[in-house]
Protein backbone atom coordinates (compact mmCIF):
# COMPACT_ATOMS: atom_id res chain seq x y z
CA UNK A 1 0.00 0.00 0.00
CA UNK A 2 1.42 3.24 -0.91
CA UNK A 3 0.27 6.60 1.17
CA UNK A 4 -1.90 7.65 -1.26
CA UNK A 5 -3.93 4.36 -0.83
CA UNK A 6 -3.85 5.68 2.44
CA UNK A 7 -5.07 9.21 2.12
CA UNK A 8 -8.03 7.40 0.02
CA UNK A 9 -9.66 5.64 3.38
CA UNK A 10 -8.44 8.23 5.27
CA UNK A 11 -12.54 8.79 5.98
CA UNK A 12 -12.31 4.77 7.48
CA UNK A 13 -9.14 5.33 9.49
CA UNK A 14 -9.94 8.31 10.83
CA UNK A 15 -13.55 6.74 12.19
CA UNK A 16 -11.58 3.68 13.21
CA UNK A 17 -9.14 5.96 15.09
CA UNK A 18 -11.81 7.41 17.03
CA UNK A 19 -13.65 4.47 18.07
CA UNK A 20 -9.95 3.95 19.83
CA UNK A 21 -9.80 6.90 21.24
CA UNK A 22 -13.34 7.34 22.48
CA UNK A 23 -12.94 3.80 24.47
CA UNK A 24 -9.56 4.92 25.92
CA UNK A 25 -11.34 8.51 26.96
CA UNK A 26 -13.50 6.23 28.35
CA UNK A 27 -11.07 4.05 30.39
CA UNK A 28 -9.91 6.96 32.01
CA UNK A 29 -12.38 9.62 32.53
CA UNK A 30 -16.38 9.27 32.01
CA UNK A 31 -18.50 12.01 31.23
CA UNK A 32 -21.35 12.03 28.87
CA UNK A 33 -20.65 15.62 27.18
CA UNK A 34 -17.18 14.88 26.70
CA UNK A 35 -17.90 11.71 25.08
CA UNK A 36 -20.70 13.17 22.91
CA UNK A 37 -18.55 15.90 21.80
CA UNK A 38 -15.62 13.80 20.72
CA UNK A 39 -17.95 11.64 18.85
CA UNK A 40 -19.27 14.36 17.17
CA UNK A 41 -15.67 16.20 16.30
CA UNK A 42 -14.35 12.94 14.72
CA UNK A 43 -17.40 13.03 12.30
CA UNK A 44 -16.96 16.21 11.61
CA UNK A 45 -13.34 15.07 10.51
CA UNK A 46 -13.94 12.48 8.94
CA UNK A 47 -16.25 14.30 7.15
CA UNK A 48 -13.77 16.96 6.32
CA UNK A 49 -11.11 14.26 5.15
CA UNK A 50 -13.76 12.97 2.37
CA UNK A 51 -12.36 15.49 0.00
CA UNK A 52 -8.97 14.79 0.61
CA UNK A 53 -9.41 11.48 0.00
CA UNK A 54 -11.48 12.18 -3.33
CA UNK A 55 -8.10 14.01 -4.43
CA UNK A 56 -6.25 10.80 -4.93
CA UNK A 57 -8.75 9.91 -7.49
CA UNK A 58 -10.62 6.92 -7.90
CA UNK A 59 -8.22 3.91 -6.93
CA UNK A 60 -8.79 0.51 -5.34
CA UNK A 61 -6.88 0.28 -2.34
CA UNK A 62 -5.67 -3.82 -2.11
CA UNK A 63 -8.27 -5.81 -3.86
CA UNK A 64 -10.45 -4.87 -0.54
CA UNK A 65 -11.71 -1.64 -0.91
CA UNK A 66 -12.05 1.15 -3.53
CA UNK A 67 -12.13 4.31 -2.85
CA UNK A 68 -13.77 6.31 -5.57
CA UNK A 69 -16.82 9.21 -5.72
CA UNK A 70 -19.51 7.13 -5.28
CA UNK A 71 -17.92 5.59 -2.05
CA UNK A 72 -16.65 8.82 -0.60
CA UNK A 73 -20.39 10.45 -1.06
CA UNK A 74 -22.03 7.84 0.59
CA UNK A 75 -19.95 7.95 3.41
CA UNK A 76 -20.82 11.43 3.78
CA UNK A 77 -24.46 10.80 3.45
CA UNK A 78 -23.37 8.25 6.68
CA UNK A 79 -21.69 10.80 8.58
CA UNK A 80 -24.00 13.43 8.50
CA UNK A 81 -27.00 10.89 9.83
CA UNK A 82 -24.63 9.37 12.21
CA UNK A 83 -23.87 13.56 13.71
CA UNK A 84 -27.50 13.85 13.24
CA UNK A 85 -28.17 10.68 15.57
CA UNK A 86 -25.79 11.36 17.81
CA UNK A 87 -27.14 14.65 18.90
CA UNK A 88 -30.43 13.04 19.29
CA UNK A 89 -28.80 10.51 21.11
CA UNK A 90 -27.44 13.22 23.68
CA UNK A 91 -30.94 14.49 23.83
CA UNK A 92 -32.55 11.10 24.65
CA UNK A 93 -30.05 9.87 26.97
CA UNK A 94 -29.74 13.24 29.28
CA UNK A 95 -32.54 12.43 31.23
CA UNK A 96 -31.96 8.39 31.40
CA UNK A 97 -29.86 7.07 34.55
CA UNK A 98 -27.29 4.55 33.73
CA UNK A 99 -24.33 4.15 32.01
CA UNK A 100 -24.48 6.55 28.51
CA UNK A 101 -21.31 6.92 27.09
CA UNK A 102 -20.97 3.50 25.43
CA UNK A 103 -23.26 4.54 23.06
CA UNK A 104 -21.53 6.58 21.04
CA UNK A 105 -18.61 4.01 20.64
CA UNK A 106 -20.68 2.12 19.41
CA UNK A 107 -22.52 4.42 16.78
CA UNK A 108 -19.24 5.17 15.57
CA UNK A 109 -18.02 1.72 15.00
CA UNK A 110 -21.66 1.27 13.47
CA UNK A 111 -20.86 3.94 11.39
CA UNK A 112 -17.46 2.42 10.19
CA UNK A 113 -19.25 -0.77 9.49
CA UNK A 114 -21.88 1.48 6.72
CA UNK A 115 -18.70 3.11 5.40
CA UNK A 116 -16.73 0.07 4.56
CA UNK A 117 -19.64 -1.75 3.21
CA UNK A 118 -19.97 1.42 0.62
CA UNK A 119 -15.94 1.15 0.08
CA UNK A 120 -15.82 -2.71 -0.30
CA UNK A 121 -15.01 -4.18 -3.65
CA UNK A 122 -14.62 -7.79 -2.10
CA UNK A 123 -16.79 -10.32 -0.37
CA UNK A 124 -14.60 -10.24 2.33
CA UNK A 125 -15.26 -6.56 2.97
CA UNK A 126 -18.52 -6.64 2.26
CA UNK A 127 -19.46 -9.22 5.24
CA UNK A 128 -16.74 -7.37 7.72
CA UNK A 129 -18.42 -4.44 7.15
CA UNK A 130 -22.72 -5.93 7.45
CA UNK A 131 -21.08 -7.40 10.83
CA UNK A 132 -19.69 -4.65 12.34
CA UNK A 133 -22.63 -2.79 11.44
CA UNK A 134 -24.55 -5.42 12.63
CA UNK A 135 -23.24 -6.69 15.76
CA UNK A 136 -22.68 -2.99 16.76
CA UNK A 137 -26.84 -2.22 16.18
CA UNK A 138 -27.72 -5.68 18.60
CA UNK A 139 -26.36 -3.90 21.45
CA UNK A 140 -27.38 -0.65 20.48
CA UNK A 141 -30.73 -1.53 19.86
CA UNK A 142 -31.07 -2.75 23.55
CA UNK A 143 -28.78 -0.62 25.11
CA UNK A 144 -31.26 0.72 27.63
CA UNK A 145 -32.17 -2.78 28.65
CA UNK A 146 -35.79 -2.12 28.83
CA UNK A 147 -37.92 -5.29 28.45
CA UNK A 148 -39.10 -3.85 25.01
CA UNK A 149 -35.14 -3.22 24.16
CA UNK A 150 -33.97 -6.37 25.27
CA UNK A 151 -36.66 -8.25 22.98
CA UNK A 152 -36.21 -5.93 20.10
CA UNK A 153 -32.23 -6.75 20.04
CA UNK A 154 -32.82 -10.49 20.31
CA UNK A 155 -35.30 -10.50 17.54
CA UNK A 156 -32.94 -8.45 15.43
CA UNK A 157 -29.61 -10.76 16.51
CA UNK A 158 -31.08 -14.43 15.20
CA UNK A 159 -32.79 -12.39 12.30
CA UNK A 160 -29.96 -10.63 11.37
CA UNK A 161 -27.46 -13.51 12.10
CA UNK A 162 -29.83 -15.71 9.89
CA UNK A 163 -29.65 -13.21 7.05
CA UNK A 164 -26.06 -13.19 7.20
CA UNK A 165 -25.76 -17.15 7.48
CA UNK A 166 -27.98 -16.54 3.53
CA UNK A 167 -25.45 -14.20 2.46
CA UNK A 168 -22.60 -16.11 3.47
CA UNK A 169 -23.94 -19.31 1.54
CA UNK A 170 -24.51 -17.31 -1.67
CA UNK A 171 -20.82 -15.64 -1.27
CA UNK A 172 -19.39 -19.21 -1.26
CA UNK A 173 -21.50 -20.57 -3.95
CA UNK A 174 -21.02 -17.64 -6.39
CA UNK A 175 -16.87 -18.66 -5.40
CA UNK A 176 -17.11 -22.09 -5.86
CA UNK A 177 -18.37 -21.45 -9.46
CA UNK A 178 -16.27 -18.57 -10.57
CA UNK A 179 -13.28 -18.94 -8.09
CA UNK A 180 -12.52 -14.89 -7.16
CA UNK A 181 -14.22 -12.78 -4.58
CA UNK A 182 -13.87 -9.56 -5.88
CA UNK A 183 -16.58 -7.75 -7.32
CA UNK A 184 -15.01 -6.54 -10.90
CA UNK A 185 -13.85 -9.88 -11.67
CA UNK A 186 -16.80 -11.93 -10.74
CA UNK A 187 -18.89 -9.41 -13.35
CA UNK A 188 -16.12 -10.55 -15.61
CA UNK A 189 -16.11 -14.23 -14.87
CA UNK A 190 -19.91 -14.39 -14.67
CA UNK A 191 -20.85 -12.56 -17.70
CA UNK A 192 -21.27 -15.62 -19.74
CA UNK A 193 -22.03 -18.21 -17.06
CA UNK A 194 -25.12 -18.85 -15.89
CA UNK A 195 -24.66 -21.93 -14.26
CA UNK A 196 -27.73 -22.85 -11.66
CA UNK A 197 -25.10 -22.83 -8.81
CA UNK A 198 -24.49 -19.12 -9.34
CA UNK A 199 -27.55 -18.12 -10.07
CA UNK A 200 -28.52 -19.98 -6.85
CA UNK A 201 -25.70 -17.81 -4.68
CA UNK A 202 -26.26 -14.46 -6.09
CA UNK A 203 -29.95 -15.16 -5.05
CA UNK A 204 -29.20 -15.80 -1.24
CA UNK A 205 -26.29 -13.07 -1.81
CA UNK A 206 -29.21 -11.27 -2.60
CA UNK A 207 -32.02 -12.21 0.01
CA UNK A 208 -29.21 -12.03 2.93
CA UNK A 209 -29.12 -7.97 2.01
CA UNK A 210 -32.87 -7.98 1.37
CA UNK A 211 -33.01 -8.66 5.17
CA UNK A 212 -30.78 -5.97 5.90
CA UNK A 213 -32.84 -3.90 4.39
CA UNK A 214 -36.10 -4.93 5.29
CA UNK A 215 -37.85 -6.13 2.32
CA UNK A 216 -40.77 -7.84 1.51
CA UNK A 217 -41.00 -11.08 2.34
CA UNK A 218 -37.96 -10.63 4.88
CA UNK A 219 -39.20 -8.12 6.71
CA UNK A 220 -40.73 -9.06 9.89
CA UNK A 221 -38.56 -7.87 11.92
CA UNK A 222 -38.72 -3.97 11.39
CA UNK A 223 -41.70 -3.30 12.57
CA UNK A 224 -40.76 -4.81 16.06
CA UNK A 225 -36.92 -3.05 16.44
CA UNK A 226 -38.48 0.67 15.08
CA UNK A 227 -40.87 0.09 17.68
CA UNK A 228 -38.36 -1.64 20.48
CA UNK A 229 -35.01 0.34 20.20
CA UNK A 230 -34.56 3.96 21.47
CA UNK A 231 -35.82 6.63 19.25
CA UNK A 232 -32.13 7.71 17.96
CA UNK A 233 -30.85 3.92 17.47
CA UNK A 234 -34.10 3.89 15.33
CA UNK A 235 -33.23 6.71 13.07
CA UNK A 236 -29.99 4.97 12.99
CA UNK A 237 -31.11 1.76 11.53
CA UNK A 238 -33.69 3.36 9.07
CA UNK A 239 -30.79 5.39 7.62
CA UNK A 240 -27.76 4.60 8.25
CA UNK A 241 -27.68 0.58 7.74
CA UNK A 242 -29.87 1.03 4.82
CA UNK A 243 -27.58 3.66 3.10
CA UNK A 244 -24.97 1.11 3.49
CA UNK A 245 -26.53 -2.08 2.36
CA UNK A 246 -28.15 -0.20 -0.32
CA UNK A 247 -25.19 1.09 -1.59
CA UNK A 248 -22.83 -2.05 -2.03
CA UNK A 249 -26.04 -3.94 -3.33
CA UNK A 250 -26.12 -1.71 -5.99
CA UNK A 251 -22.48 -1.24 -6.73
CA UNK A 252 -22.38 -5.08 -6.48
CA UNK A 253 -25.22 -5.86 -8.39
CA UNK A 254 -24.71 -2.95 -10.90
CA UNK A 255 -21.05 -4.38 -11.85
CA UNK A 256 -22.31 -8.41 -12.01
CA UNK A 257 -25.38 -6.68 -14.10
CA UNK A 258 -28.87 -7.38 -12.88
CA UNK A 259 -30.32 -7.49 -16.41
CA UNK A 260 -28.26 -10.57 -17.73
CA UNK A 261 -29.48 -12.76 -15.20
CA UNK A 262 -33.23 -13.28 -16.15
CA UNK A 263 -34.08 -15.15 -12.95
CA UNK A 264 -32.80 -12.12 -10.83
CA UNK A 265 -34.49 -9.94 -12.50
CA UNK A 266 -37.58 -11.50 -12.20
CA UNK A 267 -36.95 -12.29 -7.62
CA UNK A 268 -35.94 -8.01 -7.76
CA UNK A 269 -39.18 -7.25 -9.35
CA UNK A 270 -41.44 -9.17 -7.76
CA UNK A 271 -39.32 -8.31 -4.34
CA UNK A 272 -39.74 -4.49 -5.26
CA UNK A 273 -43.53 -4.92 -6.32
CA UNK A 274 -44.53 -6.64 -3.00
CA UNK A 275 -42.36 -4.21 -0.88
CA UNK A 276 -44.35 -1.27 -2.42
CA UNK A 277 -47.88 -2.95 -1.66
CA UNK A 278 -46.62 -4.90 1.47
CA UNK A 279 -45.37 -1.82 3.20
CA UNK A 280 -48.03 0.67 2.25
CA UNK A 281 -51.37 -1.88 2.96
CA UNK A 282 -49.85 -3.06 6.04
CA UNK A 283 -48.68 1.06 6.93
CA UNK A 284 -52.88 1.69 6.86
CA UNK A 285 -53.51 -1.24 9.67
CA UNK A 286 -50.52 0.96 12.37
CA UNK A 287 -52.20 2.69 15.40
CA UNK A 288 -48.42 3.11 16.46
CA UNK A 289 -46.43 6.06 14.90
CA UNK A 290 -43.18 3.85 14.92
CA UNK A 291 -44.61 0.74 13.31
CA UNK A 292 -46.56 3.36 10.59
CA UNK A 293 -43.41 4.30 10.09
CA UNK A 294 -41.41 1.36 9.67
CA UNK A 295 -43.53 -0.10 7.20
CA UNK A 296 -43.28 3.08 5.14
CA UNK A 297 -40.12 2.24 5.34
CA UNK A 298 -40.37 -1.10 3.82
CA UNK A 299 -42.06 0.49 0.60
CA UNK A 300 -39.72 2.92 0.27
CA UNK A 301 -37.04 0.69 0.16
CA UNK A 302 -39.72 -0.52 -2.48
CA UNK A 303 -39.46 2.18 -4.36
CA UNK A 304 -35.69 2.14 -4.72
CA UNK A 305 -35.90 -1.07 -6.29
CA UNK A 306 -37.72 0.00 -8.86
CA UNK A 307 -34.18 2.75 -9.96
CA UNK A 308 -31.83 -0.30 -9.17
CA UNK A 309 -33.54 -2.01 -11.59
CA UNK A 310 -33.38 0.13 -14.21
CA UNK A 311 -30.31 0.17 -16.47
CA UNK A 312 -29.09 3.51 -17.55
CA UNK A 313 -27.24 6.68 -16.25
CA UNK A 314 -29.87 7.95 -14.34
CA UNK A 315 -30.82 4.75 -12.77
CA UNK A 316 -27.35 5.50 -9.93
CA UNK A 317 -28.50 9.42 -9.62
CA UNK A 318 -31.87 8.22 -8.96
CA UNK A 319 -31.23 6.09 -5.94
CA UNK A 320 -28.22 8.55 -4.74
CA UNK A 321 -30.75 10.99 -4.65
CA UNK A 322 -33.70 9.06 -3.12
CA UNK A 323 -31.27 7.16 -0.19
CA UNK A 324 -30.42 11.31 0.12
CA UNK A 325 -34.07 12.44 0.91
CA UNK A 326 -34.89 9.45 2.44
CA UNK A 327 -32.06 9.76 5.04
CA UNK A 328 -32.62 13.59 5.53
CA UNK A 329 -36.30 12.90 6.13
CA UNK A 330 -36.67 9.71 8.16
CA UNK A 331 -34.08 11.25 10.53
CA UNK A 332 -36.04 14.15 10.77
CA UNK A 333 -39.33 11.85 11.83
CA UNK A 334 -37.29 10.01 14.43
CA UNK A 335 -35.53 13.46 15.91
CA UNK A 336 -39.66 14.64 16.49
CA UNK A 337 -39.66 11.16 18.12
CA UNK A 338 -37.15 11.63 19.96
CA UNK A 339 -38.49 15.23 21.78
CA UNK A 340 -42.05 14.09 21.25
CA UNK A 341 -42.16 10.88 23.03
CA UNK A 342 -42.70 10.71 26.37
CA UNK A 343 -42.56 7.96 29.29
CA UNK A 344 -45.12 5.86 27.81
CA UNK A 345 -45.22 3.00 25.17
CA UNK A 346 -43.00 3.78 22.08
CA UNK A 347 -44.73 5.97 19.44
CA UNK A 348 -47.83 5.81 20.35
CA UNK A 349 -50.35 8.64 18.80
CA UNK A 350 -51.45 9.73 21.78
CA UNK A 351 -48.32 11.54 21.92
CA UNK A 352 -48.31 13.16 18.27
CA UNK A 353 -52.41 14.22 19.31
CA UNK A 354 -52.19 17.97 18.97
CA UNK A 355 -48.62 18.28 19.03
CA UNK A 356 -49.13 21.28 16.93
CA UNK A 357 -50.87 23.24 19.52
CA UNK A 358 -48.65 22.19 21.90
CA UNK A 359 -45.49 22.57 20.27
CA UNK A 360 -45.74 24.12 17.20
CA UNK A 361 -42.15 24.01 15.04
CA UNK A 362 -41.80 21.06 16.04
CA UNK A 363 -45.29 19.64 14.90
CA UNK A 364 -43.73 21.80 11.26
CA UNK A 365 -41.00 19.70 11.19
CA UNK A 366 -42.94 16.32 11.19
CA UNK A 367 -45.04 17.63 8.77
CA UNK A 368 -42.65 18.49 6.15
CA UNK A 369 -41.08 15.13 7.24
CA UNK A 370 -44.61 13.20 6.32
CA UNK A 371 -45.07 15.57 3.22
CA UNK A 372 -41.53 14.62 1.79
CA UNK A 373 -42.43 10.39 2.84
CA UNK A 374 -46.01 11.10 0.83
CA UNK A 375 -43.82 12.65 -1.99
CA UNK A 376 -45.98 15.97 -2.02
CA UNK A 377 -44.16 18.98 -4.08
CA UNK A 378 -41.75 21.31 -2.64
CA UNK A 379 -40.26 18.41 -0.82
CA UNK A 380 -37.50 16.32 -0.81
CA UNK A 381 -39.49 13.09 -1.37
CA UNK A 382 -41.19 14.90 -4.32
CA UNK A 383 -37.95 15.07 -6.58
CA UNK A 384 -36.78 11.77 -5.44
CA UNK A 385 -40.04 10.16 -6.38
CA UNK A 386 -39.69 11.95 -9.55
CA UNK A 387 -36.14 10.88 -10.52
CA UNK A 388 -37.31 7.20 -9.64
CA UNK A 389 -40.13 7.37 -11.85
CA UNK A 390 -37.76 8.98 -14.96
CA UNK A 391 -35.38 6.37 -14.09
CA UNK A 392 -37.87 3.03 -14.24
CA UNK A 393 -39.63 4.86 -17.27
CA UNK A 394 -36.35 5.15 -18.95
CA UNK A 395 -35.87 1.57 -19.12
CA UNK A 396 -39.73 0.75 -20.13
CA UNK A 397 -40.26 -1.15 -16.35
CA UNK A 398 -44.13 -0.27 -17.11
CA UNK A 399 -45.38 -2.70 -14.75
CA UNK A 400 -42.81 -1.16 -11.91
CA UNK A 401 -43.49 2.31 -12.43
CA UNK A 402 -47.14 1.52 -12.50
CA UNK A 403 -46.96 -0.45 -8.87
CA UNK A 404 -44.49 2.36 -7.68
CA UNK A 405 -47.53 5.17 -8.48
CA UNK A 406 -50.48 3.47 -6.79
CA UNK A 407 -48.76 2.35 -4.06
CA UNK A 408 -47.49 6.18 -2.99
CA UNK A 409 -51.20 6.98 -3.69
CA UNK A 410 -52.14 4.74 -1.00
CA UNK A 411 -49.25 5.79 0.86
CA UNK A 412 -50.54 9.48 1.14
CA UNK A 413 -53.67 8.63 3.20
CA UNK A 414 -51.55 6.95 6.27
CA UNK A 415 -49.02 10.28 6.14
CA UNK A 416 -51.91 12.66 5.82
CA UNK A 417 -53.95 11.53 8.44
CA UNK A 418 -51.09 11.48 11.04
CA UNK A 419 -50.75 14.59 9.63
CA UNK A 420 -54.87 15.63 10.72
CA UNK A 421 -54.18 13.54 14.15
CA UNK A 422 -51.49 16.49 14.93
CA UNK A 423 -53.48 19.59 14.15
CA UNK A 424 -56.44 18.55 16.17
CA UNK A 425 -57.40 20.05 19.22
CA UNK A 426 -55.48 17.95 21.91
CA UNK A 427 -57.85 16.20 24.91
CA UNK A 428 -57.25 17.62 28.50
CA UNK A 429 -55.33 15.05 29.30
CA UNK A 430 -52.49 15.56 26.71
CA UNK A 431 -48.68 14.99 28.37
CA UNK A 432 -46.78 17.49 29.27
CA UNK A 433 -44.31 18.38 27.20
CA UNK A 434 -40.70 20.29 28.41
CA UNK A 435 -39.68 22.60 25.83
CA UNK A 436 -37.04 21.24 23.40
CA UNK A 437 -33.21 21.66 23.78
CA UNK A 438 -31.41 24.76 21.28
CA UNK A 439 -29.52 21.35 20.23
CA UNK A 440 -32.54 19.66 19.14
CA UNK A 441 -33.90 21.91 17.78
CA UNK A 442 -30.96 23.20 15.60
CA UNK A 443 -30.60 19.71 14.28
CA UNK A 444 -34.15 19.52 13.24
CA UNK A 445 -34.42 22.91 12.17
CA UNK A 446 -31.17 21.91 9.81
CA UNK A 447 -32.79 18.59 8.84
CA UNK A 448 -36.10 20.22 8.15
CA UNK A 449 -34.51 23.04 5.67
CA UNK A 450 -32.94 19.82 3.97
CA UNK A 451 -35.68 18.55 3.08
CA UNK A 452 -36.93 21.76 1.33
CA UNK A 453 -33.94 22.30 -0.22
CA UNK A 454 -33.78 19.11 -1.81
CA UNK A 455 -37.29 19.96 -2.91
CA UNK A 456 -36.81 23.26 -4.12
CA UNK A 457 -33.83 23.73 -5.83
CA UNK A 458 -32.11 20.02 -6.03
CA UNK A 459 -29.37 20.98 -9.27
CA UNK A 460 -26.51 21.40 -7.07
CA UNK A 461 -26.86 17.92 -5.73
CA UNK A 462 -28.11 15.81 -8.64
CA UNK A 463 -24.61 17.77 -10.11
CA UNK A 464 -22.53 16.86 -7.11
CA UNK A 465 -24.40 12.76 -7.52
CA UNK A 466 -23.68 13.00 -11.00
CA UNK A 467 -19.93 14.04 -10.79
CA UNK A 468 -19.69 10.71 -8.25
CA UNK A 469 -21.39 8.69 -9.74
CA UNK A 470 -20.45 4.84 -9.68
CA UNK A 471 -18.36 3.86 -12.37
CA UNK A 472 -18.46 0.81 -14.35
CA UNK B 1 -4.35 -38.52 -3.18
CA UNK B 2 -8.00 -38.75 -4.77
CA UNK B 3 -9.96 -35.77 -4.50
CA UNK B 4 -13.33 -35.32 -3.14
CA UNK B 5 -15.39 -34.49 -5.54
CA UNK B 6 -16.74 -30.19 -4.73
CA UNK B 7 -20.10 -31.12 -5.85
CA UNK B 8 -20.35 -33.85 -2.40
CA UNK B 9 -18.80 -30.95 -0.09
CA UNK B 10 -21.14 -28.09 -1.61
CA UNK B 11 -24.16 -30.59 -1.16
CA UNK B 12 -23.31 -31.24 2.52
CA UNK B 13 -22.84 -27.89 2.92
CA UNK B 14 -26.30 -27.59 1.97
CA UNK B 15 -27.63 -29.93 3.85
CA UNK B 16 -26.18 -28.91 7.13
CA UNK B 17 -27.48 -25.35 6.01
CA UNK B 18 -31.22 -26.74 5.58
CA UNK B 19 -30.74 -28.30 8.79
CA UNK B 20 -29.86 -25.36 10.70
CA UNK B 21 -32.44 -23.68 9.16
CA UNK B 22 -35.36 -26.05 10.15
CA UNK B 23 -33.72 -25.55 13.65
CA UNK B 24 -34.62 -21.89 13.59
CA UNK B 25 -37.96 -22.34 12.13
CA UNK B 26 -38.84 -24.87 14.50
CA UNK B 27 -37.42 -24.68 17.87
CA UNK B 28 -38.61 -22.25 20.11
CA UNK B 29 -36.12 -22.19 23.02
CA UNK B 30 -33.72 -19.29 22.78
CA UNK B 31 -30.32 -21.11 23.28
CA UNK B 32 -31.48 -24.10 20.57
CA UNK B 33 -32.01 -21.31 18.05
CA UNK B 34 -28.56 -19.61 18.30
CA UNK B 35 -26.93 -23.25 17.84
CA UNK B 36 -29.22 -23.44 15.16
CA UNK B 37 -27.56 -20.55 13.44
CA UNK B 38 -24.28 -21.27 14.28
CA UNK B 39 -25.06 -24.27 12.75
CA UNK B 40 -26.13 -22.14 9.63
CA UNK B 41 -23.03 -20.21 9.79
CA UNK B 42 -20.88 -23.23 9.81
CA UNK B 43 -22.28 -24.69 6.50
CA UNK B 44 -21.39 -21.55 4.97
CA UNK B 45 -17.93 -21.75 6.31
CA UNK B 46 -17.18 -25.48 5.22
CA UNK B 47 -18.75 -24.48 1.52
CA UNK B 48 -16.13 -21.43 1.32
CA UNK B 49 -13.61 -24.32 2.48
CA UNK B 50 -14.24 -26.49 -0.33
CA UNK B 51 -14.54 -23.40 -2.90
CA UNK B 52 -11.14 -22.88 -1.88
CA UNK B 53 -10.01 -26.75 -2.36
CA UNK B 54 -11.24 -26.36 -5.97
CA UNK B 55 -9.29 -23.22 -6.74
CA UNK B 56 -6.44 -24.08 -5.01
CA UNK B 57 -6.69 -20.79 -2.85
CA UNK B 58 -6.33 -19.97 0.20
CA UNK B 59 -8.91 -17.11 0.40
CA UNK B 60 -11.96 -19.99 1.50
CA UNK B 61 -9.71 -20.66 4.65
CA UNK B 62 -9.32 -17.04 5.04
CA UNK B 63 -13.33 -16.38 5.15
CA UNK B 64 -13.57 -19.36 7.43
CA UNK B 65 -11.75 -17.74 9.85
CA UNK B 66 -13.61 -14.73 9.47
CA UNK B 67 -16.81 -16.44 10.01
CA UNK B 68 -15.81 -17.98 12.63
CA UNK B 69 -14.62 -14.42 14.50
CA UNK B 70 -17.90 -13.55 13.42
CA UNK B 71 -20.13 -16.49 15.08
CA UNK B 72 -17.65 -15.94 18.13
CA UNK B 73 -19.11 -12.07 18.72
CA UNK B 74 -22.83 -13.27 17.83
CA UNK B 75 -22.88 -16.25 19.59
CA UNK B 76 -21.14 -13.55 23.01
CA UNK B 77 -23.77 -10.86 22.47
CA UNK B 78 -26.25 -13.15 22.28
CA UNK B 79 -25.86 -14.50 25.23
CA UNK B 80 -25.79 -11.60 26.95
CA UNK B 81 -28.96 -10.18 25.64
CA UNK B 82 -30.64 -14.28 26.40
CA UNK B 83 -29.45 -13.45 30.43
CA UNK B 84 -31.06 -10.28 30.10
CA UNK B 85 -34.15 -11.56 28.68
CA UNK B 86 -34.15 -14.17 31.22
CA UNK B 87 -33.54 -11.94 34.01
CA UNK B 88 -36.97 -10.24 32.78
CA UNK B 89 -39.14 -13.61 31.77
CA UNK B 90 -38.04 -16.41 33.59
CA UNK B 91 -38.43 -18.43 30.21
CA UNK B 92 -36.15 -18.89 27.47
CA UNK B 93 -39.31 -19.51 25.63
CA UNK B 94 -38.82 -17.23 22.46
CA UNK B 95 -43.07 -16.78 21.59
CA UNK B 96 -43.16 -15.06 25.31
CA UNK B 97 -40.98 -12.32 23.96
CA UNK B 98 -44.49 -11.45 22.36
CA UNK B 99 -44.90 -7.76 23.85
CA UNK B 100 -45.04 -6.15 20.18
CA UNK B 101 -47.71 -6.55 17.60
CA UNK B 102 -49.10 -5.10 14.68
Amino acid sequence: MSGADFVGILPLAILAAAAVLVLLVLSVYRSHLLTCILTLLSLAAAAASLPVAASVGPRGVTILLISDGYALFYTGIILAATFSVTVLSYIFLRSRPGRREELYLLLLLAALGAAVLVFSSHFASLFLGLELLSSSLFVLIAYPRGILNVEAGIKYLILASVSTAFLLFGMSLVYAQLGTMEFARIAAAGRGAGGAILIAGLGLLAVGLAFKLALVPFHMWAPDIYQGAPAPVTAFVASVSKVGAFGVLLRFFRLAGVQGHGHLFLMFTLIAIASMFGGNLLALLQGNVRRLLAYSSISHLGYLLVAFLASGALSVTAVTFYLLAYTATIVAAFGVAVLVEGNGAAGAIADYRGLFWRRPWTAVVMAGALFSLAGIPLTAGFIGKFYLIGAGAGSSLWLLVLALVISSGIGVYYYLRLIVIMYLRPEQTAPETAPAPWSGSLILGALFLAILWLGVYPAPWIDMIQRNALLK
Amino acid sequence: MAQVPMDYGLVLAAALFVLGLAGVIVRRNIIFILLSIEIMVNASGLAFIVAGSRWRQPDGQLMFIFILTMAAVEVSLGLALVLRLYHRLKTLDIDRADRMRG
